[in-house]
């Protein structure tokens, strides 16, 4: 049974399916932030986690290597290597908001451009969707390294 | 050039094509959507947003009224250094007291802006140079804190008003939990200004009370 499981998991299909999904989101969460970088840059500010001089580097490119990543996703080319930092990417924004989270500090997520002003009870509600679809599209990456990775090791062995 | 053919590889690769791209992005940007890649123009003291001091009541003259006394101490309004905070009891029903000890950076309330409106205070819109542009106080100086051509627009505030370093000027930005006009005060306040009001409940409200407004680019 498992076996079975196993293989319907990672099924080329559905891996691919999955790829071209966590690819079409993180081109759609970059396109917003590309187009607006002060603003990323407030959102960051705001999770009080990055120390000053390293903000705006990283306003800047972090959104250029969420959208190369997506288009890496999306076309099929160096899958492993997108997979990877998509990985590390919502791991460090699932981080950040636990702490957040945790320290009982509201703030916009910043994932898709600009939020709305929102009172403080519907921030930790919108944080705590955030930290769950992050989860999602963790499990998503996993899905994406894992069959890669198998692929490449069964290319490994008919070579 | 081969393409790199290991994962570690290829993802620095990536990275570098990232850094490249908002190298070239930032370069053709425009001021309001340009980010400076070293030295921000935000304050490194920064106090955490979503935790709000409790702005001091003040009266119609612009002082800060001392509140009841509470086990024979009188409550100073907030933004006191300690040394203050245990000076000699002021007598509370003392009639309008000479020299209130207010701090350099002092919330304002919605009344208190008008006032300062009427007077010809100038007012700095922290915001973004986008939401300015839909609409903000009449005559305000827009100064987001965000762009990278803060300081240039601060310059011209400055060479166009003149104000001193004892000077009021109004901050606001969009109310509630926007931190923007504090960070503002704070930089102003390190390039010697002295009087800042910053007007805590902002645009939204000077709005809701049907004050004079105007739109467009400054």
């Amino acid at each position: 049974m498992r076996p079975r499981l196993w293989q319907w998991l990672l099924h080329p299909k559905l891996t691919m399916a999955v790829r071209i999904a966590l690819g079409l989101v993180f081109i759609a969460a970059a396109l917003p932030k590309i187009g607006d970088p002060p603003g990323f840059a407030k959102a960051i500010w705001a999770y009080q986690l990055v120390p000053g001089p390293a903000l705006n580097p990283m306003a800047l490119v972090l959104p250029w290597l969420e959208l190369f990543c997506g288009l890496a996703l999306c076309l099929g080319i160096w899958i492993r290597a997108a997979a990877a930092w998509v990985a590390m990417m919502l791991l460090a924004f699932g981080f950040a908001l636990s702490i957040n989270l945790a320290r009982h500090h509201p703030v916009d997520c910043g994932c898709f451009g600009g939020a709305a002003q929102k009172t403080m009870a519907e921030q930790f509600a919108d944080m705590r969707w955030s930290l769950l679809r992050d989860a999602g599209l963790l499990l998503l990456a996993g899905q994406v390294l894992l069959a890669s990775g198998l692929k490449a090791r069964s290319v490994g062995q008919v070579e | 050039m081969p393409l790199p053919s290991s994962t570690p590889l290829r993802a620095l690769a990536l990275a570098g094509m990232a850094v490249t791209a908002a190298l070239i992005a930032n370069t053709f940007a425009s001021p309001a959507r340009r980010l400076a890649w070293v030295g921000s123009s935000v304050p490194p003291s920064i106090a955490a947003p979503g935790v709000e001091k409790i702005p001091p009541p003040v009266t119609g003259s612009g002082q800060p009224i001392v509140p009841e006394p509470k086990d024979g101490h009188p409550i100073h309004p907030g933004h006191l250094p300690p040394s203050r905070m245990t000076a000699s009891p002021a007598p509370a029903a003392a009639p309008a007291p000479e020299t209130p000890p207010s701090s350099p950076i002092r919330d304002i309330s919605a009344e208190e802006a008008w006032r300062a409106f009427q007077s010809g205070t100038p007012f700095l819109d922290a915001r973004r140079s986008s939401e300015f542009a839909e609409g903000h106080i009449a005559s305000a100086w827009s100064t987001p804190v965000w762009e990278s051509d803060l300081d240039d627009r601060l310059l011209s505030f400055k060479a166009a008003r003149r104000p001193g370093s004892e000077d009021p000027i109004v901050i606001y930005c969009s109310g509630g939990d926007c931190r923007d006009s504090h960070l503002l005060a704070e930089k102003l306040l390190g390039e010697g200004y002295f009087h800042l009001l910053i007007f805590h409940d902002g645009y939204p409200a000077w709005v809701a009370q049907g004050r004079p407004v105007e739109k467009g680019r400054p």
